[in-house]
């Protein structure tokens, strides 16, 4: 059989199954299970077996769950309480502040959860019914909270990156402090949007004086900052540790936990049973990953089994196209995928077939991985399927989930601006991993 | 009987949802220790690694069972919850009948790999090599012990598409 046969035809049954509505590792184990009895016969069936075992026996990918842990810790235990009432004071007075501090803050908690979907439901039941309260546009303010939280797995610690870097084989130390800039960078354009729509229409934030904060004394402020910098230790125990290269990534993520047991204590806020509770929760978000990437593994491996990574290769290396042609369609295709597929399901699927061509096509990994790695964050907020919307909806009744997809494309423009930025001017994305 | 075996099925699962849990705790206690010993004494653990990769994979099946008491699996459902209520609940039973022969078969799979392990006598090739089925056992369990969820659901009189738009998270 043709290569490219094979390729169409394996993608295409894959893409049914997750239409189906099946979960995405049946989908996967059912199509791997068929395609090695047709290619390697019954004898193949051990093939499968090891690529499950080897998968999650892979040490690196404990950074998942101790990332998701450290989140954990951060929400159930009240203390990221501490760090909203603090920002909220250090935020001044100024004309759509309420979009000021929810980009502020999203930027924070970027910088301590590796999940967009978490940041998005705790932003959506604490400052979202704030903001309508005030007076704010809904729409503005769900597209504003969305795209903020979007910024979670970009800056590190990130569960994607683990998971993208496994897949591609590189380094996720690299990667992780590669998206601290274009994290940063997205952040302020999100902010500048935001207040220049407020400038040019005031009634976006529409707030009654009455419910804005009072005067902050420069006291008060610096007691503000003061009281969040326990905060200050968990960010450098993750991204100060790998950028020192003291720890590992995985490593990290470790310590990461224990600053942020050390501030839940600090705060007197830890308690076994919010541990336990925390345990439990990553331990079951780890499972749910683990188990779809373990039974994608063979997929990946049929295929270059059967010669269609290296023939597809091949062909794209004949094509005349230029460099930024073909990263313009390797970026296009999982963009429109993610709005019907789950991310990582869809990153199982390209990765395997992308590595070789980015090899071919001499990019530098972390730089196309990066823009990647933004390009499925931003499918979390592409309608209609994106479990960063549904978070934020299943956190909120006060908005529709019409008024939900219309408030996001706003800020899918600005993220696509982001990545035609970092896809122009690389070194936002390799500068600070260029010094590890 | 049957209810005994439900009863057994139940407790195994919850029995994997807390081990699974203390595997996560070993993860973390692993790679806290390896950090410490190593930047503050100078001595590197020759376990950390090997504890934590065993840890996530244990943990990870030891889980899976209740990820899928759950329907915490990850799944596409848009076109499925377009479906009115009675379709949705045929479509949903045939997912889940393709969810059981799905884990069925891994399980058969992971069974033999493991029987081949034994006679083989295979070992991981760690610094403290020992016998692979110790750890690959718990794929087995994993989807074993989902595939029997998966049929569980298929009582049609039982099942839930009130949050059809929950199942599967």
């Amino acid at each position: 059989m043709e290569w490219w046969v094979i390729l169409a035809v394996g993608l295409t049954l894959l893409l049914a199954a997750f239409m189906t509505g099946a979960p995405i590792f049946v989908a996967f184990l059912l199509i791997n299970i068929a395609g090695v009895l047709i290619l390697l016969g019954q004898p193949g069936f051990g093939l499968v077996a090891n690529s499950i075992f080897e998968t999650t026996n892979i040490a690196a990918l404990s950074a998942v769950p101790l990332f998701i842990l450290m989140g954990e810790l951060l929400f159930r235990s009240g203390s990221i309480d501490i760090l909203f009432d603090s920002v909220d004071k250090l935020v001044g007075k100024v004309k759509g502040r309420q979009y000021v501090l929810c980009i502020a803050l999203s930027t924070i908690f970027g910088a301590l959860s590796g999940a967009a979907m978490g940041v998005a439901a705790m932003m959506a039941r604490t400052l979202f019914p704030g903001m309508l309260d005030r007076g704010y546009d809904p729409r503005m303010s769900t597209g504003a909270i969305l795209a903020g939280a979007s910024l979670a797995p970009i800056i590190p610690p990130s569960v994607l990156v683990i998971i993208i870097g496994t897949l591609a084989n590189v380094s996720i130390a690299g990667l992780l402090i590669a998206g601290i800039l274009p994290g940063l960078m997205l952040s302020g354009m999100f902010l500048v949007y935001t207040l220049t729509r407020v400038r040019m229409n005031p009634k976006l934030a529409n707030e009654d004086a009455s419910t804005s904060t009072g005067v902050v004394t420069l006291k008060e402020k610096v007691f503000a900052v003061l009281r969040v910098s326990p905060f200050a230790l968990i960010i450098f125990c993750v991204m100060g540790f790998i950028l020192l290269g003291v720890a590992t990534p995985s490593e990290s993520a470790a310590t990461g936990v224990l600053g942020a047991l050390a501030t839940a204590a600090y705060y007197r806020k830890l308690n076994l049973k919010m541990f336990t509770e925390s345990l439990a929760s990553a331990a079951f978000i780890t499972s749910m990953i683990l188990v779809i990437m373990a039974s994608s593994k063979m997929f990946s491996q049929l295929l270059a089994f059967t010669g269609s990574t290296r023939e597809l290769t091949n062909v794209v290396a004949g094509l005349d196209l230029s460099a930024y042609v073909m990263l313009f369609i390797m970026m296009l295709i999982p963009f429109i995928l993610c709005m019907f597929i789950d991310q990582i399901a869809l990153m199982l699927v390209v990765i395997p077939i992308y590595q070789p061509l980015i090899k071919s096509l001499e990019f530098d990994p972390i730089w196309f991985w990066l823009l990647m790695l933004l390009n499925v964050t931003v499918g979390g907020i592409t309608p209609p399927f994106g479990y960063t919307i549904f978070a934020f909806k299943g956190a909120t009744n006060r908005v529709t989930l019409q008024q939900v997809f219309s408030a996001t494309w706003p800020f899918v423009l600005i993220f696509l601006v982001g990545m035609l930025v970092i896809a122009s001017f690389p070194p936002i994305a390799t500068f600070l991993p260029g010094l590890l | 009987m049957v209810r005994a075996l439900l009863w057994l099925h139940d407790k195994l699962t919850d029995v994997g949802f807390q081990l699974g849990k203390l595997c996560l705790a070993i993860i973390l206690f692993a790679y806290s220790f390896e950090v410490i010993s190593r930047y503050f004494f100078s001595a590197p653990t020759w376990w950390a690694d090997e504890a934590v990769s065993y840890s996530l994979c244990i943990g990870c099946f030891l889980m899976m069972p209740h990820v899928t008491r759950e329907k915490g699996h990850v799944a596409v459902t848009f076109l499925i919850d377009l479906l009115p209520a009675r379709k949705a609940k045929v479509a949903y039973w045939f997912i889940y009948l393709m969810c059981f022969v799905a884990c069925a078969l891994a399980t058969w799979i992971n069974l033999d790999e493991n029987i081949r392990q034994v006679v083989k006598d295979v070992h991981m090739m760690k610094v403290k090599p020992f016998p692979k089925y110790y750890i690959s056992v718990f794929l087995t369990f994993g989807f074993g012990m989902s595939a029997i969820h998966f049929l569980r659901f298929l009582d049609y009189r039982k099942l839930d598409i009130e949050n059809k738009g929950e199942d599967f998270g």
